[in-house]
């Protein structure tokens, strides 16, 4: 377990993080969203003791973060970065010894994850020979390598095609499947809602909320509701009558619809249920949560409100 | 530490991996050899013999010059007044190199003029003077006393004046013996200037293509530093080692093989006589001047003192310089950028010679004694000190200046850890003088 305890850090007198206080449980994705300059970075370059906070202290299972955390650590910046001289191999071998590794164990895992991405045969390619997606491929290696416990990755899918993006998100689905902790920071919000159990939304060097991704879509969502039913829209009319107010309507001909409706007043979904069956010939009604888009952008827009009052 | 040794292990291997590098361990010494070789080779130019017209109209030499003459020089005697521009013009005298104009008075005023056509070389030169003045000093031992000439040659000493020290009265502190710790002085200020450059262009690099925020997650940043510091100052020492090392093979190969003759005179093609002359000429000669210098590098330099003191001070002086160029790699927004703080290090590394020049021509002046201890200049000034020999309180000055350039040197790296720490993960400034002092203040 991470504890992230009340951080902070400014540069030129300008706050990147401000008090920001976290609980990251162990075996969870835990994504960290924000605009840019939000302070993401800054705090994720604090949990990699590459900066060091101006205040607050972050505990490690209990301990104080150290030089020994280094090993149990992985990271992948944002910025990728690996010496263009090196083969994919050496370059390898060279960040898993200098995470902790002797030399044989880091040679066996290096071996084990170029054969499980299939690139065994780009291991004596230099690094400025790959392709960018190659590149990010070798990076995420160099991340992995050494078997840490806790994974930092940010913005770990950008400059992956859609083939790469499954790959590495079945890879952290293992990871977290094996007990290992990841903390993601990213801008792709389907891949949140994809594997994120939690999420921290920072804005302006502050935790603006922290909950399960779950809760979140639940708490933003706006009490509406998509039918998918065959029938008539007269009697749908009459039956959604004043409960429910019709937001939107897609139709897939015979008489098949899509409608997303919004409840009015202290209306349920059971309510709607009643009103609708027997009526229409309903296929499904689902509540419909807001996406974390959504959350995202009502959340920023409801901070920068509030700090305009 | 275990992280900076893979860190300088990785920037050893990506020197020695580099073209660049594998050309400049092979080429460097070449060209140094090259460079030697036509110094030696072409260095005494002119012509190698000569067919030379002794006018002596007084018939002084009486058509003799020596028993056993030079193989390259043929005299011929012509006993008539000549001046010079019949023997330019004249078409019986076209046979002749050069003319050697014997005048009446030689016994007092003891001068003699040659004209030659083409220039003569040094060794040729050299010869012709030995051998015209063996005969003169023939015909004056004949004229003006009742000695033989043997016993002659025992009575004739030169009249030598020592310039001594009354500080020094062995003449230990030779000019000479300076010059060669200013060539290795050089040495170190040539391979630190181009080592230097290297830890700027690399930290410059690892800054531009990201990387440093991986390894940054991995070590910390003073590990980071030392290790490219160490790596580079090993790839930079290897090659010095190999440079070393050809160079030596070949001026080996130039003594015993190429340059025989330039190396022991006793080989010069022609000059059989006894040992006494041999050393007389060594003596006298220019050629002397010439060889002095290199027994001066194979003989007269105590390099059982001198290598220990220039591997310490090149050690010392690298990691004392290198601080400054890690630094400035470090804090530079772009590679360009670094330029500007560049040159003032570059004046402090030519400033090394100017203590260089001070300490051989004023050992006592103020200071050359400030240069000792000045980190700048102290490896320079030591080198040629011990080069030159030290005294007792010499040594003194040696082990502080080199205390002095050490703490100097720990002093300066500790500071460019603080720049690097604070500086090496920002890019695309401008750097300016206020920012360092921020980085400096922050921790």
């Amino acid at each position: 377990m991470i504890n992230i305890i009340e951080l902070s850090k400014s540069f030129n007198r300008k706050p990147a993080l401000s008090d920001v206080s976290l609980t990251i449980e162990s075996g969870q994705i835990y994504g960290l969203l924000g605009p840019n300059g939000a302070g993401k970075t800054t705090l994720i370059r604090i949990l990699n003791q590459i900066l060091t906070a101006d205040h607050g202290y972050i505990q490690v299972d209990g301990k104080l973060l150290n030089n020994n955390h280094w090993k149990d650590f992985g990271y992948l910046p944002e910025e990728r970065g690996l010496y263009k001289s090196m083969c994919v191999f050496d370059m390898l071998l060279f960040l898993a010894c200098l995470r902790g590794l002797t030399k044989n164990d880091a040679r066996t895992s290096v071996n084990y994850w170029l054969d499980k991405f299939d690139i065994s045969s780009w291991s004596k390619t230099k690094i400025e020979s790959l392709s960018k997606g190659m590149a990010q491929k070798v990076q995420f290696i160099a991340a992995v390598v050494h078997q840490p416990t806790y994974l930092i990755l940010d913005e770990p899918l950008s400059g992956f095609d859609p083939i790469n993006v499954d790959l590495i998100l079945n890879e952290l689905k293992t990871m977290k499947s094996e007990g290992k902790t990841i903390i993601l920071s990213t801008h792709n919000m389907k891949s949140v809602e994809e594997i994120c159990d939690h999420v921290a939304l920072l804005h302006k060097s502050k935790v603006i909320v922290e909950d399960k991704v779950l809760s979140l879509r639940e708490m933003t969502a706006k009490g509406e509701f998509t039918v998918r039913f065959s029938g008539n829209m007269i009697a749908l009319a009459n039956a959604l009558w004043t409960d429910f107010e019709l937001m939107d309507t897609k139709e897939f001909g015979d008489n098949r619809f899509e409608i997303v409706v919004k409840q009015r007043g202290e209306k349920s979904f059971d309510d709607l249920a009643n009103n609708l069956m027997g009526v229409l010939k309903l296929e499904s009604i689902e509540k419909r949560l807001p996406t974390m888009q959504e959350v995202f952008l009502v959340r920023i827009a409801k901070e920068e409100v509030e700090n305009e009052e | 530490m275990k992280n900076s040794w893979l860190i300088a292990s990785r920037e050893f291997m990506d020197r020695w991996n580099s073209r660049s590098y594998q050309w400049m361990l092979i080429i460097g010494p070449l060209v140094i050899l090259l460079f030697t070789y036509f110094l030696l080779k072409f260095g005494d130019q002119g012509k190698r013999s000569l067919r030379v017209l002794i006018a002596d109209p007084t018939d002084l030499f009486d058509n003799k010059i020596t028993s056993n003459p030079t193989q390259s020089i043929k005299y011929a005697f012509y006993t008539s007044y000549l001046d010079f521009e019949e023997f330019r013009d004249g078409n019986r005298f076209k046979e002749f190199d050069a003319f050697v104009e014997i005048n009446e008075k030689i016994l007092n005023n003891k001068t003699v003029k040659l004209f030659y056509r083409e220039r003569p070389s040094m060794e040729v030169k050299i010869k012709l003077k030995f051998e015209l003045e063996r005969r003169v000093e023939e015909c004056m031992i004949e004229q003006f006393t009742n000695l033989g000439i043997d016993r002659y040659r025992q009575i004739k000493q030169p009249l030598n004046i020592d310039f001594l020290n009354v500080y020094d009265p062995k003449n230990q502190a030779e000019n000479e013996k300076g010059w060669v710790g200013l060539f290795f002085g050089a040495i170190i200020l040539f391979f630190i200037g181009l080592f230097g450059m290297t830890i700027l262009r690399s930290t410059s690099k690892d800054k531009s293509n990201r990387v440093v925020e991986v390894l940054l997650a991995s070590v910390r940043s003073t590990d980071l530093m030392l290790g490219k510091i160490i790596g580079i100052g090993i790839s930079a020492f290897f090659q010095l080692l190999i440079w070393s090392f050809v160079i030596i093979i070949g001026l080996l190969i130039f003594k015993e093989y190429v340059f025989t003759d330039i190396f022991d005179p006793s080989k010069y093609e022609g000059l059989q006589y006894a040992s006494e002359v041999k050393n007389e000429i060594l003596a006298n000669s220019n050629f002397a001047r010439y060889n002095t210098f290199i027994d001066l590098i194979y003989h007269r330099i105590n390099y059982t003192v001198m290598l220990p003191v220039f591997l310490f001070f090149f050690a010392a002086s690298y990691f004392f310089y290198a601080a400054f160029f890690m630094a400035i790699g470090a804090t530079a927004g772009s590679e360009s950028d670094g330029q500007q703080f560049i040159i003032p290090i570059f004046c402090l590394l030519l400033l090394s010679f100017y203590a260089g020049f001070q300490t051989i021509y004023s050992p006592d002046s103020f200071l050359a004694q400030f240069f000792a201890y000045f980190p700048f200049t102290a490896a320079m000034v030591a080198l040629i000190n011990v080069s030159i020999g030290v005294t007792s309180s010499g040594i003194v000055q040696l082990i502080l200046g080199f205390l002095f350039l050490l703490l100097n040197a720990f002093f300066f790296l500790w500071i460019s850890a603080r720049l690097f720490e604070n500086g090496i993960l920002n890019s695309g400034h401008r750097l300016t003088w206020k920012t360092v002092v921020q980085w400096l203040k922050k921790t």
